[in-house]
């Protein structure tokens, strides 16, 4: 058995970001960047059934951008994943959602994988796109915001996360993709001797631009904060005047009382 | 020049810090107060799991392998969470090396596995006793040669980790008529030795969580194999480890340090007075900058250090200047972060009297500070004598 996973590094998102010079996306010098959260427990979950299939399926995990997505490849291998494809891309951030899904097909097509693994979305442009994208391009069946992933014999359940707190369950036979939601996992630390060890396992490396020069479908035309508002409301008196008074806001303000 | 840390290291600080985050920093109050040191003792296993007891000691031992710079990166970022629990894995971690440095094949293969493994909680050093503090040499902890073997009497006080410690590392005058500090030898025993008694607890002002006892040898049999390197060069090897322990503690330091100026800056950025910001005065901003600055001087000073260490290079004054610098930067932090605070900062509403008292210690244990500046000063002294 052959799996993906699909990661992203991301800044720390205690970050103080600042729009860049062309203010189309962030600055990203002096930022801290990590693994993207959602990447974490799909990249726990692909070691989980490996270790439930006994060792036997070969897990490579994949990541676009610029020699730093190394740190979060060497996590992902520290973890447990096998092997790594570095596509370097030193712009990644000006790649969208179609050109990032169009590179990483380009790259799995011809490896035939039977699971691919993504977060459900990245934790700084959370598009949510990339994993199905990837899916389509592959012509493989997909589902998201996984909560709870099981496979047995080719078939894969999985627990979708959907609006109100309902579940949905899904099975999908292989090749198939997953995208990942928190609570799926507790993304295990990677020990300290696995980090070290991890430096032997192999890191191919591809330029994204060899993989595909696909135009990009959509554009950021701005980044900026939001506009200071005004300072807040301060309600006075007694509790039963202070009921009264919020009452009335949620009326007039927001859709929550009608 | 680089001072970029590698891939790896990072990874290490960014484990240290998720875990510190996570398991440490919500127990660390309740922890000073007198909470159940078992909830300690259970991250210290999960440390070691993680591989955080022999950050510098060999895979071969069950070690992770990942060099002085990784071992100082993660102490500061436990630190930063609990003092407590990141002395405890600094002390280990020098039980381990010291045991990898001199030990023999069975004390390296035996007991460096089951401090890195988390079976033995911790590994304590016992070499200060109520008469040789800062003078170490002066100890009078007896070690006879007695049929094949050797006993030991006498007494050890502030010994780190010593209720949970499996093993100890142990200093005693083997040869009363050598000059001094020639006559001490280094042994290995473990918890449960008879004779090897567990003394009284300190009742401290900080690090409540970690542990300080009496630990008192009456009639301690051990074997000869118990010994650790060559007979009476005890001290010496005492005087080589104690180095590699100061980057332990100046890294513990800075932990504490950034720990305390960190909370101090978020509320000053809150805290409005006289209608602003205080972080707006330019007093404030000055206890910022200053405490700032010198913690990141102290974190050079200790990257230089551990970097000479991990390449094989002399480092002991560098250590030295290190743990100095670290710990009095990391005092003075405390100080000013709790000046920043108010009264506030003085009640247990907040961690910084908890800092406060944690950091004040780093400037005495494994080594004064003025000892500190004995090493220093010899060393740069000695290139001078004519």
């Amino acid at each position: 058995m052959k799996i993906l996973v699909c990661i992203k590094q991301v800044p720390d998102m205690e970050s103080h970001f600042r729009p860049n010079g062309s203010a189309t996306w962030f600055d990203e010098s002096d930022l801290a960047f990590r693994m993207n959260e959602y990447d974490e427990y799909a990249v726990e979950e692909a070691v989980k059934l490996k270790e439930q299939l006994g060792g036997e399926p070969e897990i490579t995990v994949l990541s676009i951008g610029p020699d730093r997505v190394i740190e979060a490849i060497k996590k992902a291998l520290a973890i447990g994943c096998d092997r790594a494809v570095h596509i370097n891309e030193s712009a990644v951030a000006s790649k969208e959602p179609w050109q990032i899904a169009s590179i990483i097909a380009a790259y799995a097509r011809s490896i035939q994988f039977d699971l691919v693994f993504t977060g459900m979305q990245s934790q700084d442009r959370g598009s949510a796109q990339v994993g199905v994208l990837v899916a389509e391009l592959l012509g493989i069946p997909s589902t998201t915001t996984l909560v709870g992933f099981a496979y047995a014999d080719g078939v894969v359940t999985a627990t979708r996360e959907l609006e109100g707190g309902v579940k949905g369950k899904v099975r999908l036979k292989t090749p198939a993709l997953v995208t990942c939601q928190l609570g799926l996992n507790s993304p295990r630390y990677p020990t300290l001797p696995n980090i070290m060890k991890a430096r032997k396992k192999e890191i191919t490396t591809f330029q994204a631009g060899d993989l595909s020069s696909e135009p990009p479908l959509t554009g950021s035309s701005s980044f900026r904060h939001p506009e200071k508002k005004g300072s807040g409301v301060v309600l006075e008196g007694s509790v039963d005047e202070l009921v009264e008074k919020v009452i009335v806001i949620l009326k007039d303000k927001t859709a929550v009382l009608r | 020049m680089n001072l970029d840390l590698s891939e790896e290291q990072k990874l290490i600080q960014d484990t240290a810090r998720d875990f510190a985050r996570d398991r440490l920093e919500p127990v660390a109050a309740e922890l000073d107060d007198g909470g159940d040191r078992s909830i300690m003792l259970d991250n210290l296993k999960l440390l070691a799991e993680l591989g955080f007891m022999g950050l510098n000691v060999s895979h071969e031992y069950g070690g992770a392998d990942a060099g002085a710079v990784a071992f100082s990166l993660a102490i500061t970022e436990l630190a930063r969470a609990c003092a407590s629990t990141a002395v405890t894995v600094s002390v280990n971690n020098m039980v381990c090396e010291v045991i990898q440095s001199v030990g023999s094949n069975e004390q390296k293969t035996c007991y460096i596995t089951k401090i890195c493994s988390g079976e033995y909680a911790a590994g304590s050093f016992a070499l200060t006793e109520p008469g040789a503090g800062s003078d170490p040499s002066s100890m009078v902890t007896r070690a006879e040669a007695s049929g094949g073997g050797f006993v030991l009497n006498g007494s050890k006080i502030y010994i780190t980790s010593a209720p949970y410690a499996g093993v100890f590392v142990v200093w005693a005058v083997t040869d009363p008529t050598a000059p001094k500090g020639k006559g001490i030898s280094c042994f290995l025993i473990e918890a449960g030795t008879p004779g090897l008694i567990i003394g009284k607890e300190e009742r401290k002002m900080g690090q409540h969580a970690s542990a300080t006892n009496e630990v008192i040898f009456q009639d301690c049999r051990i074997p000869e194999s118990a010994l650790m390197g060559k007979l009476n060069d005890g001290f010496r090897i005492a005087v080589v480890e104690l180095a590699g322990g100061r980057i332990g503690i100046g890294s513990l330091g800075l932990g504490i340090g950034l720990a305390a100026i960190d909370r101090a800056t978020a509320y000053a950025v809150e805290r409005v007075q006289f209608g602003q910001k205080i972080s707006s005065f330019q007093a404030i901003q000055w206890m910022i900058a200053d405490a700032n600055t010198r913690l990141e001087a102290a974190r050079l000073l200790l990257m230089n250090a551990a970097f000479r260490k991990e390449n094989g290079r002399s480092f002991a004054k560098e250590a030295a200047m290190a743990k100095m610098f670290a710990t009095e930067a990391a005092n003075d932090a405390c100080y000013q972060a709790l000046q920043m605070f108010g009264g506030y900062g003085y009640t247990k509403d907040f961690p910084i009297e908890r800092y406060a008292r944690d950091a004040r210690i780093t400037s005495i244990y494994e080594g004064t500070n003025e000892i500190q500046r004995l090493i220093i000063s010899r060393e740069i002294l000695k290139n001078y004598s004519a």
